[in-house]
């Protein structure tokens, strides 16, 4: 059977290497404010009411880069072909996107009850990712596990 | 998971009487190892084409190779 829209075998493993300094950039990111400066955009802002004001405003595109980077990365491990894609490992994967987009929405109705406030900000931002990477958990759980034969 | 039909097979039977290994059985049909072992353990259901495959490879009649369970 014909898979669309999987990318060659090789992806999961060019995906894996993309995701351990993106992995790691965000972390630096969101836990120790790091920034790289060279990434830092200035805007010069002119207001017409107060003609007087220059407003300039920075933006700092390290976070964009992190986290870009996850999710290319997360999408190369997950739409990679399997070395021999047939159909069962078709329909797992099927499977496995039912379950993650599943769980993803229940994940998100418990935190809505009980995450409040800023750290709500934290949630949606998580996610974002939890999708993929309950997806990739699952197909690949599944595939391990008929793996173990008893020949 | 629950089976999606109530069906049992006979291929883990019919791969030892040609002494070969899921592997082995696996690259002579085109499909990954994983596939055959989840036909063997009742957890997949293959398709009438890789049916027709493993028919063909054993020299059996698809319904000599896949049974209907007296449940249905």
């Amino acid at each position: 059977m014909e898979s669309k829209l999987l990318l060659p075998n090789r992806y999961k493993r060019i995906g894996l290497i993309l995701l351990i300094p993106s992995l790691a950039l965000g972390i630096l990111v969101r836990f120790f404010d790091f920034q790289f400066s060279f990434l830092t955009l200035q805007f010069v802002k002119t207001r017409i009411n107060s003609k007087d004001m220059h407003l300039e405003d920075t933006i700092n595109l390290t976070d964009e880069m992190a986290l870009t980077g996850i999710i290319v990365a997360l999408l190369f491990i997950a739409f990679a072909r399997e070395k021999t894609e047939d159909e069962y490992i078709a329909q797992t994967r099927l499977e496995s996107l039912k379950w993650a987009v599943l769980i993803n929405y229940i994940l998100l109705l418990v935190a809505t009850w009980l995450v409040h406030g800023f750290a709500y900000i934290d949630v949606m931002m998580y996610n974002m990712l939890t999708v993929l990477i309950i997806f990739i958990i699952r197909f690949n759980y599944v595939l391990n596990n008929s793996k173990k034969s008893f020949d | 998971m629950t089976k999606p039909f109530s069906m049992k097979n006979t291929i883990r039977v019919e791969r030892a009487i040609l002494n070969i290994t899921q592997q082995d059985l696996a690259e002579k049909i085109g499909v990954s190892r994983q596939t055959i072992n989840a036909i063997e353990s009742n957890k997949y259901v293959p398709s009438t084409v890789l049916a027709l495959k493993m028919a063909r490879l054993f020299k059996k009649n698809v319904d000599e190779l896949f049974l209907l369970e007296e449940t249905d």
